[in-house]
């Protein structure tokens, strides 16, 4: 990048905001996805909105591409650079503008962390509910670009359950306020689209989230299965007795074993563990909390442990959270896969993933979010190994496939970014990704704005204008139209 | 657009049943050239895409209930109906996901989604209202504060885009991030981007049990303080809402409605610590007197005459609103009632009253920002819609949501000018 440009950076951010020593740049060429790297030419830390929008405007004005970064914890390559280009880092923008308790709202800037927001308002008894595994360190930025989830979601929903307004900047240098911080604001759901969108529509200064009341009781148990089966014909019967937990989770002996080995979580050894959370009025929980000890009893557990103490739920979630960060202490090298299906085909799919380990002669290890379906296979290789880590790689793909043919997504909560933005098509038709990247280009009609992520590159869609086209789902005999 | 008088309807037959424009169909007094009803989604896009091609300036309907909504066309060139495609395409009870067609009526799909204990958690004042309209317009009642507006429940779509292609976004699990989603875009879109043609629902367990709590105030006052205190305690209410009545003379009658909708324990427990947080003149109501309440609080807002507006205001600020409420009575020379969510700080405000009093009303309302927002006339006399312009002033963003809509209809067919954009 040329000098004058360098220093025109320098002018609005600030000498020492503006990085392009090549040590400097090594901590922004990737995000949590490290096996994605890119070194970008320059990375700016903006101290404030219009520093944000002045960044974003030169780089318009000269063409250069620009990708948003929060924390650098997410798992897609959604903040990987591009070559060439400018990273606007938003760790600066880290202060907590407003916490107003009566209204039941906290206004933030983009790098204040997820947890922070809950921190700020837990001595009024409120927290803010998604909760992905990384909270204590990403952003609630990149929460609002990934649509974060977490643990909690079943009952909770997403990010965008719970951003009320976004300051923004677009990619044409505009800076606009979306959504409203009071409801209904009239017109298309611009904020729905922004939230989920990967950095890739706009660069977000201040974000408006809504806190909820901290419920009056929490109640866990863990129960020991000896079949996936079984343990997935316990969840269905806890839905189907219109009970909606605020989490269940289940993991497989290889997670559980790794989860041992690392924090002593004290799980039975089992082929399947189900931790059911119930939250809400202290007589709904006793109420319902009944019905699913008696339910997983009903379903064949071995054992069921209820959580008599704050403590003991600690230790629950302490090995549950650990379990990806442990897969370390039984394999050399893994690869975390995220991938959705209906809940109703767990069992299935699961079965197919353990029979294609076997095939592929690796582990794979299961954790997963079993109330709404999404899993995270841990594919366990050893890179030392020539090859295996192609094979591991293979097999993550394959799982997305059979992820797709259950009905299902290729990501529940990690993202398309950078990493699965050629697994598109295995989802969505051509047409449906035409629509998707016109709706890019009404924002970003020079393509600028977090390029190369989301929509498959070079475009499968067509260019033309075309009649209707069978879409992938249908011709799997999933879906149909009529 | 004289491009119309080259469009035969015998082009357009091919693609449904066409018929003339009745005065049934008139939207605002304005008739539409010709009626459509296509049977197949394809077919919807193939409408859209001959709609594109001549420049027919169109209107999608579902059940035709929130029509007068929005502005005055300036023409109506095709009134596209979605009534045929009316199908519950799946439920898949296990997932507790349903897809629906986007001219099946709420209620119809209810029936069905009842077989197996679940529903979709939507009020609607409109015994004909659709799918596809109800999430166009994210109508929402006394619901919402448990289960959100329709777009909160959406996880998937299939839209009939205006060149005649489909396009999905989403898919059949409540968790996904793939792709942009557009579905959730379509909400408050009132059919100006494109048609829907079938949405992906999440769907919930019909609660085992309800009973609802009718608290009557004397003042703004004690009202209030009791909602502030219901809102602060850790109760979870199905819903919770406000009925505001100025009659013509003033006389005024405040009540609280607090809904408890779950499991049989809990809901009578809940309700008896909230009665203690309540205060006031409690009535407990239940069984048929409940589902009447509710239906009376949902419906009340739409009953012929005067005007409905839609406004929202930060929760705390309650006192306020209903004070804000005593002017606009002042000066508006009529009754006045608000159906209001407590906790979201959002309703609908009857007037009735005549012309300039609604004239009057909407002007005070939307000069006092700091006190209210997103002050939307939905029902007003088409007359007044001149000068009352439904959507108020332009939300911030106007350019992207502009170039949206270029990148959705390039033609500007849809929606005939009624807006929002």
């Amino acid at each position: 990048m040329n000098e004058a440009i360098v220093g025109e950076f320098r002018r609005i951010c600030g000498e020492a905001a503006v990085l392009h020593e090549p040590l400097q740049l090594l901590t922004y060429e990737c995000d949590a996805l490290a096996h994605l790297r890119e070194t970008p030419a320059l990375v700016v830390l903006p101290g404030s909105a219009a520093e944000v929008q002045a960044a974003v405007r030169l780089c318009v004005r000269e063409g250069i591409p620009f990708v948003a970064r929060g924390h650098g914890t997410g798992l897609s390559g959604g903040a990987l650079p591009v070559p060439g280009g400018v990273v606007i880092s938003l760790a600066k923008l880290n202060r907590v503008l407003e916490v107003d308790i009566p209204n039941r709202r906290v206004t933030v800037e983009p790098g204040v962390t997820n947890l922070e927001i809950t921190r700020q308002v837990a001595p009024y008894g409120y927290y803010y509910a998604p909760d992905p595994s990384s909270q204590q360190v990403c952003s609630i930025g990149g929460n609002v670009a990934e649509n974060s989830g977490g643990a909690h979601c079943l009952k909770y929903g997403f990010t965008v359950h719970h951003v009320l307004a976004v300051e923004a900047v677009l990619p044409d240098g505009e800076l606009v306020t979306i959504g409203s911080a009071t409801a209904d604001p009239p017109g298309p759901d611009l904020l729905a689209l922004l939230v989920g969108s990967e950095g890739t529509l706009a660069v977000v200064t201040k974000v408006v989230v809504r806190i909820l009341r901290k419920p009056e009781s929490v109640q866990t148990l863990l129960a020991a299965f000896d079949t996936i089966r079984d343990g997935g014909a316990a969840v269905s019967a806890i839905i189907s007795a219109g009970i909606i937990p605020a989490a269940v989770e289940m993991m497989d002996t290889l997670a559980i074993q790794a989860a041992e080995a690392a924090v002593k979580p004290n799980f039975p050894p089992a082929d399947t563990i189900l931790i059911v959370e119930l939250d809400g009025p202290a007589v709904e929980v006793r109420e319902l909390f009944r019905v699913v000890e008696q339910i997983s009893r009903q379903a064949g557990a071995r054992t069921v442990e209820v959580a008599q103490d704050e403590q003991q739920r600690a230790r629950i979630w302490r090995g549950r959270k650990a379990a990806f960060a442990a897969m370390g202490r039984v394999s050399p090298n893994y690869y975390v896969q995220d991938g959705v299906v209906p809940r109703t085909r767990l069992p299935d799919v699961l079965e197919r993933i353990r029979s294609l380990g076997e095939r592929a002669g690796l582990r794979i290890g299961n954790v997963f979010h079993a109330g709404d379906g999404n899993l995270h296979p841990l594919i366990c290789y050893d890179e030392r190994i020539p090859g295996q880590s192609a094979v591991a790689e293979e097999v993550a793909g394959e799982i997305l496939t059979y992820c797709v043919e259950a009905g299902g997504s290729i990501t529940g909560e990690h993202g398309v970014g950078a990493d699965k933005k050629d697994y598109m098509p295995r989802m969505f038709s051509a047409d449906d990704l035409d629509v998707m990247q016109r709706v890019r280009d009404a924002f970003d009609p020079k393509r600028l704005c977090n390029p190369g992520k989301v929509l498959p590159t070079p475009r499968l869609c067509g260019e033309v204008p075309g009649p209707y086209r069978q879409h992938p789902v249908e011709k799997a005999g999933l879906g149909e139209r009529l | 657009m004289a491009a119309t008088h080259s469009v035969s309807h015998d082009e357009l037959a091919q693609f449904g049943a066409v018929r003339s424009g009745t005065a049934d169909d008139a939207i605002d007094g304005v008739l539409p050239r010709t009626v459509i009803e296509p049977s197949t989604p394809e077919d919807v896009g193939r409408v859209l895409a001959a709609a594109s091609r001549h420049g027919l300036r169109t209107v999608i309907r579902g059940g035709g209930t929130k029509l007068a909504w929005g502005r005055v066309p300036a023409a109506l060139d095709l009134l596209l109906v979605t009534s045929r495609l009316n199908r519950v395409i799946a439920h898949r009870h296990g997932d507790l996901t349903a897809t629906v067609q986007a001219g099946a009526t709420l209620r119809e799909v209810n029936q069905e989604l009842a077989r197996e204990g679940q529903w979709l958690p939507i009020d609607s004042p409109f015994d004909e209202a659709t799918i596809g309209g109800i999430v166009a317009t994210n109508d929402s009642g006394p619901l919402r504060s448990r289960y959100g507006t329709p777009r909160d429940l959406l996880i998937g779509i299939t839209l009939a885009m205006t060149d005649g292609r489909l396009a999905r976004s989403g898919g059949h699990v409540v968790k996904n991030v793939a792709g942009y989603d557009l579905a959730k875009l379509m909400s408050g879109s009132f059919g100006s981007l494109a048609a829907i043609v079938d949405v992906t629902v999440k769907l919930s367990p019909i609660p085992a049990a309800s009973r609802t709590l009718a608290v009557e105030y004397d003042g703004a006052k004690p009202l209030a303080d009791a909602a502030a205190r219901l809102s602060a305690s850790q109760l979870e209410p199905t819903a919770f809402d406000l009925q505001f009545r100025l009659g013509p003379g003033r006389e005024a009658s405040r009540l609280l409605l607090v809904r408890f909708a779950t499991s049989p324990e809990s809901a009578e427990l809940q309700s008896v610590a909230a009665e203690t947080l309540l205060t006031g003149n409690v009535r407990m109501v239940t069984e048929s007197s409940e589902t009447a309440l509710w239906t009376e609080q949902v419906s009340e807002p739409w009953y012929p005459g005067g005007a409905t507006i839609r406004l929202s205001w930060l929760p705390a600020a309650l006192a306020q609103v209903l004070a804000l409420l005593d002017e606009v009575h002042r000066l508006t020379a009529g009754a006045l009632a608000l159906y209001a969510r407590v906790a979201t700080g959002a309703g609908f405000l009857r007037l009735d009253t005549d012309d300039t009093g609604v004239e009057r009303a909407v002007a005070l309302l939307r000069s006092r920002s700091a006190t209210v927002g997103n002050v939307v006339v939905l029902r007003q006399s088409p007359g007044l819609k001149s000068r009352v312009d439904p959507w108020g002033e332009p939300a911030s963003a106007v350019a992207a949501a502009r170039a949206l809509k270029q990148a959705f209809d390039p033609a500007g067919i849809l929606n005939a000018g009624r807006g929002p954009i």
